[in-house]
């Protein structure tokens, strides 16, 4: 049976400057990671097949260390080990902001490259061929036909990424991240009430991630080849086996 | 002076030997058939004539110097459009990437090879809504739209639909009759008996024999040869 739930408390929540501050700060990480990550990923996907010998195993290693580690370890390592090792990280620039952004860019950047790496990998070898009879050279080729193919299969993963990160954000209150996940826990502190604040703090989740997915379909349409883009029937982008993220 | 030659060509596929010193050249104007059972190097042969291979021996030379980007056009058995362009922009996208062309002007001449081909119609249309033999005249068009001294086909029309064989093949011989330099790897005999200057025959990595459409279907000398016209005909 439901004790109490105080209603004003909940609106109070959801509405009130710290929840949104903190949503904001929250998409503003994710976002900033998640690009980053894909300017890494797409270096390191590259690198995988590169014909030289040194420059996979650059790209192995990246992606084994920051793959085989837990998140949260990066985030302190980034947060707390790196200002002591490094003088130039103990400035007053290197903001809890700057230590997740950092963490989660080289943390998301290993995912990110096997995503690409699979995407570019689907593109059929034979129109490379095609573009290199017509004289194209190979950054030519990558990026009028490649990469524009490779994009639509990494799309879906991508979302799924965006989604990991977000949820990944809470794990920066920890170093004084003022997130969403932070600005309900001090609710709930100061009023000695949990439902109420942690119910709002889902729901910020909810609704950014919804977004989220209306904005993936709107992308996936738009990097559908079909005369009728979008209209009367959809191209199923081939499967791409999952990345578990299980455990991060 | 021949329009494209090979010179002495081996190559080498790691420890099988594909190519066995061929040599092989093709007047202005001419065409010519080459057949031969698979893995007789024909494919290998046609991507060292477009620079797609570099071979371990010999040289290929088209009018006597080495071959320019776009020069010597190729046709795929697979078609191999790019699947995230129109028609149009398939045809167009060599124009602009390397012959750096304005758009504009590109998309002129390449509306211009579309209606030579005869799928002006279809400008719009992205690969996966095009038949095998639409694709295919695409791929014909896009390569011609570069203005090539040469055309090389690997056997354009093996992966088709039965029906859809002749529209490809009509391209193909009336490009021939314009006078256009082609080297065809074929399953198509009466192609290469109507259409050839002459047709040749390759296994394990050589040229094993060469002659006018005529005299090497009715009197081929060579027995490889015989056999091999005994099993496909």
């Amino acid at each position: 049976m439901l004790a109490s739930f105080d209603s004003h408390l909940f609106w109070a929540a959801l509405s009130s400057g710290p929840y949104w501050r903190g949503a904001l700060l929250a998409l503003e990480v994710t976002a900033a990671s998640l690009a980053t990550a894909i300017v890494i990923g797409f270096f390191v996907a590259l690198g995988n097949f590169s014909p030289r010998r040194w420059v996979r195993s650059v790209a192995w290693i990246y992606n084994w260390l920051f793959r085989a580690t837990p998140t949260l370890l990066q985030l302190f390592i980034i947060w707390y080990a790196l200002p002591q090792l490094w003088t130039g990280f103990a400035g007053s620039w290197f903001t809890p902001f700057m230590a997740a952004w950092i963490a989660l860019s080289l943390n998301e950047g290993a995912y990110m490259s096997e995503i690409i790496r699979a995407g570019l990998l689907s593109v059929d070898p034979g129109q490379e061929l095609a573009g290199r009879a017509l004289g194209m050279k190979r950054r030519q080729i990558l990026r009028r036909v490649v990469v524009p193919q490779a994009v639509r299969i990494a799309i879906p993963p991508t979302g799924n990424e965006f989604i990991t990160l977000l949820k990944l954000t809470s794990l920066a209150s920890i170093i004084s991240l003022h997130e969403i996940l932070t600005s309900a826990q001090e609710l709930a502190v100061v009023k000695f009430q949990y439902p109420e604040p942690l119910l709002a703090a889902l729901l910020y989740y909810l609704a950014i991630v919804s977004v989220l997915m209306v904005l993936q379909s709107r992308l996936e349409r738009r990097f559908t080849w079909s005369s009728h883009r979008g209209r009367g029937r959809r191209i199923q982008a081939p499967a791409v086996p999952a990345i578990s993220h299980d455990a991060r | 002076m021949s329009a494209l030659r090979a010179h002495d060509i081996v190559k080498w596929y790691g420890d099988l030997e594909v190519l066995r010193g061929v040599t092989f050249e093709v007047e202005p104007g001419q065409v010519k058939c080459i057949i031969g059972p698979s893995g007789s190097g024909k494919s290998t042969l046609l991507r060292i004539l477009a620079s797609l291979e570099t071979p371990e021996r010999g040289t290929v030379t088209l009018e006597d110097r080495a071959p320019g980007p776009g020069e010597v056009g190729m046709v795929f058995q697979r078609f191999n459009l790019f699947n995230n362009m129109s028609a149009l922009d398939n045809v167009m996208c060599g124009l602009v990437e390397v012959r750096g062309l304005k758009k504009a002007a590109a998309r002129e001449q390449a509306t211009a090879f579309l209606e030579r081909v005869g799928l002006a119609d279809h400008a719009s249309k992205f690969p996966d809504e095009l038949s095998g033999g639409q694709q295919q005249r695409v791929a014909i068009a896009r390569a011609l739209v570069m203005k090539p001294k040469a055309m090389l086909f690997d056997e354009a029309t093996s992966a088709l639909d039965i029906e859809l064989v002749r529209e490809v093949l009509d391209v193909m011989e009336a490009l021939a009759r314009d006078g256009m330099t082609m080297v065809v790897v074929t399953h198509e005999m009466r192609f290469a008996q109507h259409v050839a200057s002459s047709v040749l025959m390759m296994d394990e990595g050589r040229i094993v024999e060469e002659a006018p459409p005529d005299e090497f279907f009715s009197s081929p000398k060579e027995e490889r040869t015989q056999r091999f016209l005994a099993l496909v005909e």
